[in-house]
């Protein structure tokens, strides 16, 4: 009795929690509007952000990037629509955002290898969770009824073909998912690509803000990277990563 | 023979071109050559290649001078016609015993003969005789461009009397600084007094011995004028040179040098009176007697930022911005003048500083500012230049960095709208912004893909352990049901488990007839599984078949026909009498236990 009456009180405090949690979040975005309708523009920014760190959301992130881009942040306004998209891969408002500010900016769309693009039909995590549950599927149809003693029907076999067919096909959606984690944005504005990690590295050349390139590994306060026209180091506060 | 008039006034004299005043200022200006009269000297046609001279290469010996008192010095000189490059001279000649060696030095130039040059090499070795008497050097062979060259023999007078005989020409070195800082410029004066006759003569091919000193060449002057040498006045031809030190520790050097008779290079400035010798020069290397100086190294531990070299003593006018409003990306120029006492040659202009708010580009040197362009409208000044040079008189760093400047940077803004482009108004790309989203629309817990994080690679085992554990549940059925004897005394365990406890329940309760009657009930459970056979199908005979001949007629079947017939007179009319439980019990246990054990 007692065991039942910790497990009750502690559901009850997990779940006031998150709605304390979710409710502050609400406080924030909705400070972020008011800012945001009072032409308040780096208070909505710092309101949507706080929202965003606290509880990733994609209509919080459009918003944020349409603050950031009102304040001339083009290369954050990209990064936060990119995160909006990474959330929900359905989101009209960052997709069509995504298409204005490439064209105002003049930076092109990053290039995705196929089974990225693929991986862009559904959020990163359903991808991951449909892998898991097909492959349970699978071996579970061809091995319960040997298990139970069922008698062996064409509907699971149908089954256990299917479940392989869906799993095969979200493993390579997965890679994408994953690959796409190395997928970044430069923040800053001529933002200097340089040959060594160094403060007094030689600059290779420099990038426009929202400019996309592939992070291959960081070492002390500098990234490195890989660009359509070659690789260097990036200060860190000037690339952010889709997923972080 | 030119001779001077007068000693009062100064005399400038350019032998060459023209007369040349120094400049004055802050800072020696090196002698500079103006385009038109570099463009002559390089079109120059130079002079042919004398060939004939490989074929005629001689050697010429001598000790300067021939005749030495006890204890003077003398140089034993060879002169060969021929590039230095191709002469392969000893390392050590055999010198007699009574003449100590001393500095060695050798020299190349090429001397005007005519239209052909004549390459001229000279080796001297200082010696100091330790007695009296003729000393001859023997002659030798040495290597030139391959084929064999005598030296011939040389002999040196050394009388014991110390007669005013005359001393060898020697050059005199002066510096301005013998404690230097590695890296400070210190002035070097190589003096060739005047010659006999008051004559005086020019010096080519200046050099300083030793690795440790880097000769600034461009900053050379020349002058004739009265120095100080070994306590006499006398007129002399100074060559100052401008000497940094990149060596630490203590460091020795000499001075060498051609005399060239009247052949003065460039602008020289001459004071007082003096002689200089007409006709062909005489050239002959001279030494000066080697000098120390000590160089010791720049302080590392408070060596503050930005420090680029400078050395000297330099000050600078508060820096100046061309605007301090300016548009986002535009450039703006900061002016910053630096001055300095003495010398300026050893100033480094402040590196520029990488900072994520400006691009900042240093303009050409010798100009000092910087242009400055802002990547964001963030930012409120400029960005601070840390410079510092190094005060060698006073040993410390001392601090130059340029301060930060209020800006106002404008930003430009990005456009919320586009123009569209096509006639008919259509366009792939939105022509303006969203509007904001009313809700914050759908949430993730991290951003993190699921792919990534542990607890969610940990929890793919859970389904991989449940089919596991299925796959052996199934293996284990399977086994079982191959081997059912496995199963059965399995079972005929757990229930003789339970049928002893509720044995020593009777026994305790003192229940005879239930205590005979799960003793009846336990030892057909023990035995069932050999046949096998339910145990309520089983007998006396059925449990008395599983004991060995002895002990069916012995003692433990005797127990078991009791049991049995205890237990079968509940199904009697009559009650029987009631057996003996504690001697009973020991009986049954030791026979269950041995029924068990076959189990």
């Amino acid at each position: 009795m007692s065991h039942l009456r910790i497990t009750i009180t502690l559901f009850v405090l997990l779940v006031a929690t998150g709605i304390t949690h979710a409710a502050a979040n609400n406080v924030s975005f909705e400070q972020g509007m008011g800012f945001d309708h009072a032409r308040r523009l780096p208070e909505a920014v710092a309101a949507f952000k706080k929202s965003a760190l606290a509880q990733p959301a994609a209509g919080t992130l459009v918003n944020l990037g349409i603050a950031e881009w009102q304040c001339g942040h083009a290369g954050e306004a990209i990064l936060a629509w990119e995160q909006a998209r990474w959330i929900d891969p359905f989101d009209s408002r960052a997709k069509s955002n995504l298409k204005f500010a490439r064209a105002a900016a003049k930076v092109d769309e990053p290039q995705l290898k196929w089974f990225e693009v693929a991986s862009l039909w559904l959020p990163p995590d359903a991808w991951v969770w449909l892998a898991g549950t097909s492959l349970c599927l699978t071996v579970g149809a061809l091995t319960l009824p040997r298990f139970f003693r069922w008698r062996k029907t064409g509907w699971q076999q149908a089954l256990a073909a299917v479940g392989l067919g869906i799993f095969l096909t979200s493993m390579t959606t997965n890679i994408g998912v994953v690959s796409r984690t190395t997928l970044g944005f430069v923040l800053k504005r001529n933002a200097p690509l340089l040959l060594t990690p160094t403060h007094t590295g030689e600059m290779i050349s420099t990038l426009n803000a929202g400019e996309s390139a592939r992070w291959l590994r960081t070492r002390g306060d500098y990234n490195l990277i890989r660009t359509a026209n070659g690789a260097g180091w990036i200060a860190r506060d000037e690339f952010g990563l889709v997923n972080k | 023979m030119l001779v001077g008039k007068s000693s009062r006034f100064i005399v400038t004299v350019s032998i060459l071109f023209s007369l040349v005043a120094l400049l004055e200022g802050y800072a020696q200006t090196p002698p500079q050559i103006s385009a038109q009269v570099a463009a002559q000297m390089i079109m120059r046609p130079q002079p042919a290649v004398d060939s004939s001279q490989l074929e005629a290469v001689s050697a010429k010996v001598e000790f300067d001078p021939p005749t030495v008192s006890l204890g003077q010095k003398s140089f034993y000189r060879v002169t060969i016609n021929a590039t230095e490059n191709s002469i392969h001279w000893p390392n050590e000649i055999c010198l007699p015993p009574e003449l100590l060696p001393g500095l060695t030095a050798r020299g190349q130039l090429t001397q005007p003969d005519g239209v052909p040059f004549h390459p001229l090499t000279e080796f001297i070795y200082s010696v100091t005789p330790t007695a009296a008497g003729r000393h001859t050097v023997s002659n030798y062979l040495v290597s030139v461009g391959g084929s064999s060259v005598e030296i011939p023999s040389a002999d040196l007078e050394v009388v014991a009397a110390t007669t005013n005989l005359p001393s060898p020409r020697i050059l005199a070195l002066e510096l301005s600084a013998t404690n230097v800082f590695l890296g400070q410029p210190f002035r070097v004066q190589v003096l060739l007094p005047a010659g006999a006759g008051n004559q005086i003569e020019a010096l080519r091919d200046i050099q300083l011995s030793g690795g440790g000193l880097m000769i600034d060449k461009t900053a050379l002057s020349q002058s004739i004028d009265v120095a100080n040498i070994n306590g006499q006045l006398k007129q002399s031809f100074i060559c100052e040179l401008k000497v940094t030190p990149i060596a630490m520790g203590p460091q020795e050097f000499f001075a060498q040098g051609f005399t060239a008779g009247r052949e003065f290079s460039g602008p020289i400035t001459m004071h007082g009176q003096l002689t200089i010798p007409g006709g062909p020069a005489k050239y002959v290397l001279l030494v000066s007697e080697p000098v120390k100086i000590n160089v010791r190294p720049l302080p590392i531990d408070s060596e503050p930022p930005g420090f680029t070299g400078t050395m000297g003593t330099f000050f600078s006018d508060p820096p100046q911005l061309s605007t301090n409003r300016l548009h986002l990306g535009e450039p703006i120029h900061l002016k910053i003048m630096f001055h300095g006492k003495g010398d300026l040659t050893r100033f480094v202009a402040p590196a520029p500083p990488r900072s994520h708010d400006w691009q900042i580009i240093a303009d050409y040197p010798p100009n000092t500012g910087f242009t400055l362009i802002p990547q964001t409208d963030e930012t409120q000044s400029t960005p601070a230049i840390p410079f510092s040079g190094f005060d060698p008189i006073a040993g410390k760093y001392y601090d130059l960095s340029i301060p930060p400047l209020p800006v106002t940077v404008i930003g430009e803004g990005l456009p919320t709208e586009l123009p569209t482009f096509d006639d008919d108004g259509k366009s792939t790309v939105p022509v303006k912004l969203s509007n904001l989203a009313p809700l914050p629309g759908k949430t993730a817990t991290s951003l993190k893909p699921l792919q990534l994080q542990g607890w969610f690679v940990c929890l793919q085992l859970v389904p991989i352990i449940g089919f596991i554990a299925l796959w052996r549940w199934d293996n284990r059925r399977r086994f079982l049901e191959a081997h059912p004897e496995i199963v059965r005394r399995r079972q005929a365990l757990r229930a003789l488990r339970r049928e002893r406890l509720k044995l020593q329940k009777a026994l305790d309760a003192g229940d005879a007839d239930a205590f005979v009657r799960h003793a009846a009930d336990a030892l057909c459970i023990a035995v069932a599984p050999h046949y096998p056979a339910n145990p309520q199908a089983l007998v006396c005979a059925d449990v008395l078949a599983q004991l060995d001949g002895k002990e069916q007629n012995g003692h433990h079947g005797e127990t078991v026909r009791k049991i049995f017939a205890a237990a079968d007179t509940r199904f009697g009319i009559s009650m029987q009498t009631q057996p003996d439980l504690p001697a009973l019990q020991a009986d049954v246990e030791t026979l269950l236990r041995m029924l068990e054990e076959k189990l």
